[in-house]
């Protein structure tokens, strides 16, 4: 069983891995992508996963560990094996904010108007979704990112029994600092 | 129903007739507005999937 931690890039995925591997769990992570202000504790990132649609060799080290996988990728994983797939939803609007906060950090061109982007988004998302209720080799569990960063014990009961593993629930939520929740809906920061 | 028109060429006309009908629609006009949006739903879904990779790379989470 692979545990996969997924969502859109800024959707918290970083923290969920921390929470993870704080709880006890082994994490397939490398260095190649240091912390920055994006991510100031880290990205939690293996960067064979950005190949996995041309190598998806790699898996077999993830087999009982957490990797993160960002979902546009997921359906490149192949079926001989068995995922248990923790998505962070947050809000899009924060979540596009924050993409644009770290595209205009990155020096990267802003892309389509926000509210083009959006509408990207909803339609790719609506996409994985009905592919993912599809999959017999994947078992979804969507973890609201606003309930883990406001009041994480009850999401950490829920991942522990979805994970079906002793976690240490206490440490998972020693991990969240809420003053790292920025880009808040109804906010500008 | 009213709304934009659209020519066809007599000959594609009699060919989705005929395929309509075969394929349990009532009307060709329904068959060609369920093929007009199927066509447009599946270039959209195109579009946003570039744009969503695009994206990603930007930001750095794939190649």
């Amino acid at each position: 069983m692979v545990t996969v931690v997924s969502g859109l890039p800024r959707s918290g995925t970083s923290l969920m891995m921390q929470m993870l591997e704080a709880g006890g769990m082994s994490v397939l992570i490398d260095d190649q992508r240091p912390s920055d202000d994006d991510n100031p504790r880290g990205y939690y990132e293996y960067a064979p996963v950005k190949r996995l649609d041309q190598d998806n060799v790699w898996l077999a080290e993830a087999e009982g560990r957490a990797v993160k996988i960002v979902t546009p990728l997921l359906h490149h994983l192949p079926a001989n094996l068995q995922y248990r797939v923790i998505i962070m939803q947050r809000d899009l609007d924060e979540v596009l904010r924050s993409q644009e906060a770290m595209l205009q950090r990155l020096g990267e061109p802003p892309g389509p108007d926000p509210a083009v982007m959006r509408r990207h988004f909803e339609r790719f998302l609506e996409k994985s979704q009905q592919w993912l209720s599809q999959q017999t080799h994947i078992d979804v569990l969507e973890c609201p990112f606003a309930n883990v960063v406001t009041g994480p014990q009850p999401e950490i009961a829920r991942i522990a029994d979805f994970l079906k593993l002793e976690l240490d629930q206490q440490a998972m939520a020693g991990v969240v600092q809420p003053q790292l929740y920025r880009q808040r809906a109804g906010t500008n920061g | 129903m009213f709304g934009p028109k659209i020519k066809l060429d007599a000959d594609l006309y009699e060919r989705l007739k005929t395929v309509s009908a075969a394929a349990g629609y009532a009307t060709v006009d329904e068959f060609i507005v369920h093929l007009l949006e199927k066509a447009v739903a599946d270039a959209e879904d195109a579009e946003s999937e570039a744009e969503v990779r695009k994206r990603l790379q930007g930001l750095g989470y794939i190649e």
